[in-house]
């Protein structure tokens, strides 16, 4: 465990960073192959556990797995430096991309090409949300809890911190009473 | 003080925002109506950008936010601030895995957030087909566009790329027609 330096942990993140494209789901087999394969420490089965665990999680699930695997690998540092290579490709690209933006947003021809991107934008959402239905909406009490939040954010317009928030409490006290049953 | 306020609302995006991917939208949509970082339109360009460029997309999102709003710097913030919530969690609850996964209340807790998570994100969606398609200036041909990109989608799971390149040539084409 002590042979193992942050520098290659950061140059395998970095590596898993840049090869991860149109959303996490290619994540799983990057680890196996840029982590599991590589290091002893960690099994394939560990990379699976990780990644699993990282949806029930909250924040971004690329970075909460980041996490688990620097962990294990050395703790805290390592948990960093998984972090910091995972993140700095995509920070690079974005801010190269969002300064050529601002200086192109202007000309016509770049502003038809995003009005046409917001339909592609919003057919996105509904493929995600699609997804998301399919994992989640369980039994009709998922469905109101669908329902309410859709709601509570459309047209009550509460912030979703405090929609968050009340799912939170309900989840504690829903947990009670299956404990209680138990 | 811009920055510290960028640090907060990003460092509880980190911590309130649950099922990945899409699932930091509702708290940026929320952020565009709060502040004058960025606009609702922007928001659309950010979501556009993030899911064609290598990274995991809420931190794109995050970094391109930032960006806006306050720059470089500005992107450093947003983008450790929604990651440190997760280094915390996860170093916290690391050490009892299978417990932490088992527990009853934490179960029950992810089986509210997954449909909750759903039920933002679709809000959001609609919010912007209200204000993209049904605004002033309402089009015909834009919408039978979406209907058709939905059809697609609801046949088989397709890479962002398709959807967003398919729907670039479409603008252009849009664009040049005039309407």
């Amino acid at each position: 465990m002590t042979n193992i330096s942050l520098k290659d942990i950061y140059i395998r993140f970095f590596r898993i960073g840049t090869l991860l494209l149109g959303g996490g789901y290619v994540i799983l087999p990057l680890l196996q192959s840029e982590i599991a394969a590589k290091y002893e420490e960690i099994t394939d089965d560990e990379v699976c556990e990780y990644y699993a665990i990282s949806q029930s999680l909250p924040g971004v699930i690329a970075i909460n797995t980041a996490v688990f695997v620097g962990y294990k690998l050395a703790r805290t540092k390592g948990a960093i430096a998984a972090i910091t290579g995972m993140v700095t490709p995509a920070f690079l690209c974005i801010i190269l991309l969002a300064n050529l933006l601002a200086q192109v947003v202007h000309v016509s021809f770049v502003q038809s090409i995003f009005t046409g991107v917001g339909i592609g934008v919003l057919a996105l959402l509904f493929q995600a949300v699609n997804e998301m239905w399919k994992k989640s909406i369980v039994d009709n009490g998922a469905l109101v809890i669908f329902f309410a939040s859709f709601t509570a954010l459309l047209g009550l317009k509460i912030l979703p911190m405090y929609i968050v928030i009340a799912g939170i409490l309900l989840g504690v006290v829903i947990g009670f009473f299956k404990g209680r049953r138990a | 003080m811009i920055l510290w306020d960028l640090f907060q609302n990003f460092f509880n995006i980190g911590i309130f925002s649950f099922g990945g991917g899409y699932a930091t939208l509702p708290f940026l949509y929320n952020i565009s109506e709060v502040y004058n970082w960025y606009t609702f339109d922007d928001l659309s360009n950010m979501i556009a950008i993030s899911s064609i460029t290598p990274g995991p997309i809420g931190i794109n999102m995050a970094t391109f936010a930032g960006f806006k709003t306050a720059g470089l710097i500005g992107s450093l913030v947003s983008t450790t601030a929604i990651a440190l919530p997760s280094l915390i969690f996860v170093v916290l609850i690391s050490k009892a895995l299978r417990k932490f996964r088992e527990n009853i209340y934490v179960r029950s807790i992810i089986y509210v957030l997954k449909p909750l998570g759903c039920g933002l994100l679709s809000a959001v969606g609609v919010n912007m087909f209200i204000n993209n398609f049904l605004g002033e200036n309402i089009n015909l041909y834009n919408i039978v566009f979406l209907a058709i990109l939905i059809l697609i989608s609801l046949h088989k799971k397709l890479n962002p790329l398709f959807y967003l390149g398919i729907s670039a040539i479409y603008g252009i084409i849009a664009g040049l027609q005039g309407f």
